[in-house]
């Protein structure tokens, strides 16, 4: 498969608690070369946006230790962060509704190539509109 | 019948697939790699997930596959060795149960360990009825599917190191 990247300098923060899913969401990221930060739950992603960092997308899973995905994202919108995409990614189907309603911008079951490079160009192109 | 369910659409570039339509040369490989299938049940322990792992594979990650496999079952032995314990500490504690059980169908679902993760489905509906039997019974399945779908994934990488990388392959004489 061709790994198109039309000059990606995203910056993504994945939000997983998960070994294996970390490892291979930061791989499929990597082969669209967005830069990505990982950390292993919810709390440790609003303590990135309190501390001021930004991200063009955050990919987060529903249940972890600490603070779930939904949380974080109630949170991370309430902050203000109102433009950066966010992805709930979750196998759980109850999950769906629980992104939604916290302010996810989409949720997928399982995330694979095809859809994370369809959503990656839908968060360029958002991007793009809001610098331009 | 190969380590995928019948009638799924694997990617044909999928390794276990791509290899079928290799150089007359390379039908040994071919051969060693289907063997690994054959000895399955047609029901299958992967679905296409596996594929878009392997397809994560390049040249500075060439063994990425084997080592996320690899990295599955430290981690989901370690998992229901905690579940196990949270049995014998917690009984009926279905709620504890449960959480352990989406850990490991989580990391199942991602690398397509399809026949484990449709146990572990099973397990948390026994916990949703507060079936203890069942779910007991439920996660001895779980273990089996488990230890098979290891031995299948270890000889699988086995094979792929004794057949060599691709690239070694030659093109016979006048072809």
């Amino acid at each position: 498969m061709a790994f198109q990247t039309q000059g990606s300098n995203l910056r993504a923060l994945l939000v997983e608690d998960i070994k294996v899913n970390r490892m291979i969401l930061s791989q499929m990221l990597r082969k669209f070369q967005v830069e990505t930060t990982v950390v292993q739950n919810g709390k440790e992603a609003v303590e990135l946006f309190l501390g001021g960092e930004t991200f063009d997308i955050v990919l987060t899973d529903n249940l972890m230790p600490i603070m779930t995905g939904p949380e974080a994202i109630s949170k991370i919108r309430a902050m203000g962060a109102t433009d950066v995409m966010i992805v709930g990614v979750s196998v759980d189907a109850n999950s769906m509704e629980e992104f939604k309603d916290a302010g996810a911008d989409l949720c997928v079951p399982k995330l694979k190539l095809e859809i994370l490079e369809h959503i990656l160009q839908e968060t360029r192109s958002k991007k793009n509109k809001s610098s331009a | 019948m190969s380590l995928f369910p019948t009638g799924v659409a694997a990617s044909p570039r999928c390794s276990l697939f791509r290899w079928k339509r290799k150089l007359p040369n390379q039908l040994g490989r071919a051969k060693a790699v289907r063997s690994v299938g054959d000895e399955c049940s047609p029901r299958g322990y992967l679905d296409e997930q596996f594929c878009q792992v392997e397809d994560l594979q390049d040249e500075a990650n060439p063994n990425f596959a084997e080592e996320v496999v690899s990295l599955f079952f430290k981690d989901s032995a370690r998992v229901m060795l905690n579940f196990e314990q949270a049995i014998e500490k917690h009984p009926k504690d279905f709620a504890r149960w449960d959480a352990h059980m989406q850990q490991l169908k989580g990391s199942c679902s991602s690398i397509g360990a399809s026949r484990v993760k449709n146990e572990c489905t099973s397990f948390r509906n026994f916990c949703g009825e507060e079936n203890a039997e069942g779910c007991t019974r439920s996660f001895q399945k779980v273990k089996r599917e488990h230890a098979v779908l290891r031995q299948k994934l270890e000889s699988y990488f086995q094979l792929l190191r004794q057949a060599g990388p691709a690239g070694t392959a030659t093109r016979p004489a006048g072809k």
